[in-house]
């Protein structure tokens, strides 16, 4: 009886789903649009950080903090400009740099804001043990109400990038639950939040910088599929969309497909094994080892088909973690989709398919390694099938496997993984590629060690200012006879960059954006206060 | 008065008592079974390799299911998801088969002790529901293919091994088992002898009810994600992935392999459920 009931069920299920979709897809209404104020605003976004709203501890890394300010920020052509500071100056030596404030600034409580204020954000941001990495700074001090003074333990060019990812949070008002009642001097402050669910903002009254068009936004957090559903139903002004439902149109909104910097490649074990962590996870794989398959697979990839297959063409092709950004060095870029060139490679370094199995060996060694994906990712996992399909016909089997973070943090660094990074901060090539990062948590998995590439780094991080270190990212990645991009090393095989695609509401209008960093949602708020209604 | 006559007689030509249907119900289960069984062993992984350039196409003659949003062939894909949910349905029901019939005929046969441990666990597991069990076991196992498999051997068995039990209970006091015990045979000889071959229809039908049963729960097990890789075609995989898809407009992603789970899980209901009206002789003769 109980089977016949739950055969029923299923067929119910499956029948009402199917009407459902018919109804979606036939009749987007336009007659249930919700009437709201001009000044207000609803977002549909994936989620909240999941540690709140507290800079020290990382929140505004990416997108802007909303509650709080930075001393320096990225203007729409990622230039730092002053946003409290107005100006800063470094030391002969490069380590100590005073930075002077604004003296007109009030947090939201209508305290006024303060050196102090900023050296205790830092403080205790540096002693947060929290992804922001602040190891470098020895102490910061307030001279005044208005200077700041940070000394640095060595030189570090991209040390900047703290002052301008950093909010700053008032001494007096920063207490165990800061994370949730934020209070600060950015343009908005934070009215309501219902975990997992939305968050209210209204303008802050006492915002020093231009006011924002919007007076209150509501983020709803939905998954994809009810953002979309969202959006189709005329309830959100904008709405984070993945790539699968780029297709549909929704009347009254467009879709805005923002470039990024959010990338996706796999990371490659770059030595051969036999050793182990610390943990005693194993290191190494002597496939991806050699350089030969890295660099077959690195120009057999055809990038662009996996945009157009698997982000509905919304994508660019990926030649290092750093495309398009300022210290990308354009000659990284290399005729991909090349078979021929591919099976020449890995002949001229031994690798035969003597069995005739379809699978190269060269001596006892079989070309075959795994390729783990973050398995509740959908388009992680549709790239990492889509690629191993491709290598096929190379001779190299790629074995994919689905994983949470804790399987594929045992497989990392003895297996192919695939991964995103993307930030603005050009620290984050350093993170991943330096030799003093391998095996540190997620950079540098693969042990990759190339000390022409460690000595550029080095004078990278130790230039005077960022356009001097610009250079040396840029010979990094590739100087002509080495460097780690994919006409280097091949350390990693730099698949696409995602774009962020966005609903938008007819008639919004979201600024010059930026290009975005890694991940979907907060990064679009970066310019929120440039946002406006159009008509 | 012919109208009558004539409609009587149609439904006379295509009438068939129960023993005719299952033997019917049968062929064509046997038939599917060997076809998926057949298709899964020829099958492999380059038969569901991606084709970006044939992404998203609704049923023709050349993809009779239509293909996915990597251009993966979805009949290819359902035999394939087919065949490892019957090969787990199957290893699953023998093993909750096997568990049963041991401790149902230890619970029948070795003193009261036995009996009451064995009933308190039966009546343990009963209490709670087994997917629920089924989730725990195979999360504690560290999910995978062997994860299900014993999780699923380990659910099923206890009404089965209720059942058995009671009959073991029944034969043992039979007059002539309780001769052949006088006469000097072992137990042993006893349980071999008389026992078991009594027991075999009863195993038979517990078996083909538990089939449906098992491949049911491993197909609401890989939906929820848990044990395999999202990439292994497991029919649970592909429905759950296709949720995504429904609103798309691409109902064939779920229809086809739903209807397929849907159809041989019925088929084996029916045989295990006629089956069982056949062999109880109270009700064999019934139409």
């Amino acid at each position: 009886m109980t089977r016949k009931l739950l055969g029923l069920i299923v067929i119910a299920s499956l029948a009402i789903s199917m009407m459902l979709a018919g109804c979606s897809s036939s009749k987007s209404s336009d007659k249930n649009k919700v009437e709201r104020p001009m000044d207000e605003l609803v977002l549909a976004f994936g989620a909240e950080p999941a540690t709140g709203f507290d800079p020290t501890t990382g929140w505004g890394r990416y997108g802007s903090p909303l509650f709080q300010s930075t001393l320096l920020k990225r203007d729409d052509e990622l230039n730092i400009v002053n946003d409290l500071a107005t100006g800063y100056e470094v030391s002969e030596d490069g380590k100590v740099w005073t930075v002077s404030i604004r003296d007109d600034v009030k947090f939201s409580d209508g305290e006024p804001l303060t050196a102090k204020d900023v050296k205790f954000t830092f403080e205790t941001a540096a002693g947060s043990g929290s992804v922001v990495d602040l190891n470098v700074l020895d102490k910061v001090e307030a001279v005044n109400e208005t200077t700041v003074i940070f000394t640095l333990k060595e030189v570090q060019s991209t040390f900047v990038n703290n002052l301008v990812a950093t909010g700053i949070v008032p001494e007096h008002a920063y207490s165990g639950d800061y994370a949730e009642n934020p209070v600060g001097s950015g343009p908005y402050q934070l009215v309501q939040w219902d975990k997992g669910q939305q968050m209210i903002v209204k303008s802050n009254p006492e915002y020093y910088d231009k006011k924002p068009f919007f007076n209150k936004i509501t983020f709803v957090f939905l998954n994809e599929d009810a953002a979309f559903a969202a959006a189709q139903a005329g309830t959100v002004d904008l709405a984070y969309i993945p790539a699968a439902f780029s297709n549909k149109k929704v009347p009254g909104m467009k879709m805005e497909a923002i470039k990024t910097v959010d990338n996706r490649g796999i990371v490659f074990p770059f030595v051969k094994s036999g050793n182990v962590t610390d943990d005693g996870l194993p290191i190494g794989n002597d496939v991806t080892a050699d350089p030969a398959i890295r660099h077959a697979i690195d120009i057999a990839v055809d990038r662009q088909a996996l945009i157009d297959g698997v982000l509905e063409g919304h994508g660019t092709p990926a030649y290092t973690s750093v495309d398009g950004l300022p210290w990308w060095n354009p000659e990284t870029v290399i005729e991909d989709g090349d078979m021929d060139g591919a099976r020449k490679l890995l002949e001229e370094a031994g690798w035969k398919d003597a069995d005739g199995d379809g699978i190269l060996e060269k001596g006892s060694l079989k070309a075959e390694f795994s390729l783990y994906y973050l398995a509740n990712d959908e388009v992680r996992q549709s790239l990492a099938i889509a690629v191993a399909d491709m290598m096929k016909p190379l001779g190299i089997n790629i074995k994919v496997e689905g994983g949470s973070w804790d399987v594929i943090g045992k497989k990392m660094h003895s297996e192919a993984v695939l991964m995103g990074w993307g930030s603005h901060d050009p620290h984050e090539l350093y993170n991943i590629y330096s030799s003093d990062n391998a095996g540190v948590e997620y950079n540098n998995t693969g042990y990759y060690k190339n000390d022409k590439v460690d000595a550029y780094f080095e004078k990278a991080l130790r230039a005077g200012s960022e356009e001097e270190a610009i250079e040396y990212w840029k010979k990094a990645q590739w100087d002509g006879t080495t460097g780690l991009s994919g006409k280097g090393d091949a350390a990693w095989t730099w698949l696409v960059n995602i774009d962020h695609l966005y609903l938008v509401k007819d008639g919004l209008d979201i600024g010059e954006q930026r290009i975005h960093v890694h991940g979907h949602g907060w990064p679009a708020t970066d310019n929120i206060v440039d946002w406006k209604w159009s008509k | 008065m012919i109208p009558n006559l004539k409609t009587d007689q149609k439904l006379k030509r295509f009438y068939m008592n129960r023993r005719q249907k299952t033997l019917l119900t049968i062929v064509v289960a046997a038939i599917i079974l060997l076809c998926v069984v057949v298709g899964g062993a020829l099958l492999d992984q380059d038969q569901i390799a991606t084709n970006l350039t044939e992404r998203n196409l609704a049923p023709s003659l050349q993809h009779l299911f239509g293909t996915d949003w990597l251009g993966r062939d979805m009949f290819n894909r359902t035999i394939m998801g087919l065949s490892l949910s019957m090969g787990v349905g199957l290893i699953g029901a023998i093993g909750s088969t096997s568990i049963a019939l041991i401790l149902g005929m230890a619970a029948a046969t070795m003193g009261k002790m036995a009996d009451r441990l064995i009933s308190w666990l039966i009546d343990l597991f009963l209490s709670v529901p087994h997917l629920v069990t089924l989730i725990l076991i195979a999360f504690t196992l560290g999910g995978g293919f062997k994860g299900i498999v014993i999780g699923l051997a380990v659910t099923h068995w206890p009404s089965l091994a209720r059942v058995i039990r009671a009959e073991v209970m029944q034969i043992r006091s039979a007059e002539y088992v309780q001769i052949s015990r006088q006469m000097g045979k072992s137990r042993w000889w006893i349980a071999t002898h008389h026992i078991f071959p009594h027991l075999i229809p009863q195993l038979l039908i517990g078996f083909m009810l538990m089939f449906p049963h098992v491949i049911l729960h491993e197909a609401a097990v890989t939906f929820l994600g848990l044990g395999l890789s999202p990439h292994e075609p497991a029919i649970g995989i592909i429905l759950s992935e296709s949720m995504k898809y429904l609103s798309s407009g691409m109902w064939w992603l779920a229809f086809f392999p739903g209807l397929c789970l849907l159809m041989i899980v019925r088929m084996f209901e029916t045989v295990g459920g006629n089956l069982r009206l056949l062999i109880d002789p109270v009700r064999a003769n019934e139409k």
